[in-house]
């Protein structure tokens, strides 16, 4: 067997992810500059702010070498202002609080203004648009005006956790922070269960279930389940799809669309 | 040297490959988190890959002069340097095993794939590159052929040039264990069958014997374009939309419907 995880990647590959989110850090000694794979390593001067992968801050972190400054979020007050809107807020009874914009993305308050998004260009010609973990989301100044209210990036559960086990003497009153996080958790995994109802609409060709905001461990955990329950529902309602999508050939047939009614009676027979 | 090389060398100036290094590994890192969550084997980005291998190949000489610079120097600069160089030596070891990781755990995912869909890899691959009337000769010789075997089933692709989704290695690799498994077949159980029902791409009954990937399964995505439209039916069918996803959103969708999206580079698996 050439690979025994399952589908999609698992908690161990998602924490692996979480440590090449960038983190702000002060060091305590000089470092030259250093070119890494993943790309170039900013000169360490102490003590001016540098900004390093989380595994390698967590590296100069525990060989003393570097204090690592919380990301701005990773903060008793923002916690307990994300926990408000999660647990009290109207808006977000059934869904999670918004996630941080990605870059060109308007803020969750001016709701009207367009997303722009700005793609990067890949050496081979193709649209590249960042996405976590290679957002400065988990750093100590973050890109984002000062006016947007609090939010949990992508990978707040293993980010909060790996800097709770190695640094919590760099974080403002761990032990409340711990509490927080541990409240969110709850929060948002029975938002994550009480969701299942509506899995059906992602069972249906061009259907979905949105999850924004959702976090990539909470993500990993729920993965099995939900695509377990969303192919279950798709197996039993695959007829009810057989007989929807036969009737639109139909229609279309009869509209004046000839010709496409033949391909579709390829492919239904295809699938069985 | 030829001329190929130098130009090689003039396009990664070293101001470009610095930027390209850090966008590199974050176009791997997307595309090894895809490969892990489709139940399909992804198009191989053979110029990304070779990119890959060619900075993991420099880095590790960068390490071992590194390492024989320590030694070396060992004795007079002890006190003063070793400390850093120690350092420096382990931060770009683990930055190359974390590299080197992902590099074999997306080729382990789709040698996984490889082999769990094997069959339907190399009819897909034979389908393409054959002309119709060489293959319809094919097989009804084949269907006379009274001593027919496993193998025979097993297409010939050693002309093909069109190998998608594949890389090279991978389909001689696949051809290779098709073909062992095939005898291996016919030796403990399919040799004593009738010979009618020896063939491994049987289809008779409409119920075909290839079992290929499901494209109908869910996946995880986050949208990345201003508004990305979800595809009813596969890429082939009629162009009809369901739902729309827009920038930033989190969706549970069937694979076929954003497939076209993701080879667009406007939505992202997670």
């Amino acid at each position: 067997m050439a690979f025994p995880l399952p589908r999609g990647v698992t908690a161990s590959e998602i924490a692996f992810l979480a440590e090449m989110e960038t983190v702000t850090i002060v060091p305590r000694q000089r470092l030259e500059g250093l070119e890494l794979l993943g790309g170039p390593i900013e000169p360490l001067v102490p003590p001016r702010r540098a900004s390093l992968p989380l595994w390698l801050a967590l590296l100069l972190k525990r060989q003393r070498r570097a204090n690592i400054i919380p990301p701005t979020w990773l903060h008793p007050e923002p916690l307990a202002l994300i926990l408000e809107v999660e647990s009290q807020h109207q808006d977000y009874k059934n869904a999670f609080s918004p996630p941080p914009p990605l870059p060109g993305q308007p803020s969750i308050l001016d709701r009207d203004a367009l997303p722009s998004a700005r793609p990067q260009y890949t050496p081979d010609g193709n649209r590249y648009y960042a996405a976590p973990p290679f957002l400065h989301q988990n750093t100590a100044q973050t890109v984002a005006s000062s006016r947007d209210p609090p939010s949990l990036p992508f990978h707040w559960v293993e980010v909060g956790n790996l800097l709770l086990d190695a640094a919590s003497d760099d974080l403002v009153d761990p032990d409340q922070i711990r509490r927080l996080l541990k409240d969110l958790r709850e929060v948002r995994m029975a938002k994550m269960r009480s969701g299942v109802d509506v899995l059906d609409a992602a069972a249906t060709g061009g259907g979905g279930v949105a999850l924004t905001g959702v976090g990539s461990m909470e993500l990993g955990e729920d993965r099995g389940f939900i695509t377990g329950v969303v192919d279950g529902l798709r197996r039993i309602g695959s007829s009810k799809e057989q007989a929807r999508r036969e009737q639109m050939a139909e229609q279309r047939a009869n509209g004046g669309y000839d010709g496409t009614q033949d391909d579709d009676e390829e492919e239904d027979y295809m699938e069985f | 040297m030829d001329i190929d090389d130098i130009l090689a060398s003039v396009d990664r100036g070293p101001g470009a490959s610095l930027e390209s290094a850090a966008l590199d590994h974050q176009l791997l890192t997307r595309f090894w988190v895809a490969e892990r969550a489709v139940s399909e084997v992804l198009p191989w980005p053979a110029p990304l890959m070779e990119r890959i291998m060619d900075r993991v190949r420099i880095q590790i000489e960068t390490i071992e002069d590194l390492a024989a610079s320590s030694e070396t120097t060992l004795p007079t600069t002890a006190n003063t340097h070793n400390p850093n160089l120690n350092l420096r030596l382990s931060i770009l070891q683990t930055d190359l095993a974390r590299s080197q990781y992902i590099v074999r755990s997306l080729l382990r995912a789709r040698l996984a794939k490889i082999t769990k869909y094997s069959m339907h890899y190399l009819v897909l691959l034979a389908s393409r590159n054959k002309n119709p009337l060489a293959s319809q000769t094919q097989s009804t010789a084949s269907s006379q052929n009274p001593n027919q075997q496993p193998e025979d089933s097993v297409p010939d692709i050693s002309e093909l040039t069109d190998l998608a989704p594949l890389s090279e290695p991978e389909t001689s690799f696949l051809h290779a264990h098709q073909t062992l498994l095939a005898g291996h077949y016919a030796g403990s159980f399919m040799g004593a069958f009738p010979r009618q029902l020896r063939r491994l791409d049987d289809n008779a009954g409409g119920t075909s014997m290839i079992q290929g990937p499901d494209l109908k399964e869910v996946v995880f995505v986050r949208c990345l374009g201003a508004e990305v439209p979800v595809v009813v039916g596969g890429e082939e069918e009629e162009y009809e939309t369901g739902v729309t996803m827009r920038m930033g959103d989190v969706w549970v969708v069937r694979w076929e419907g954003v497939k076209g999206a993701w080879g667009r580079g406007e939505v992202e698996l997670l």
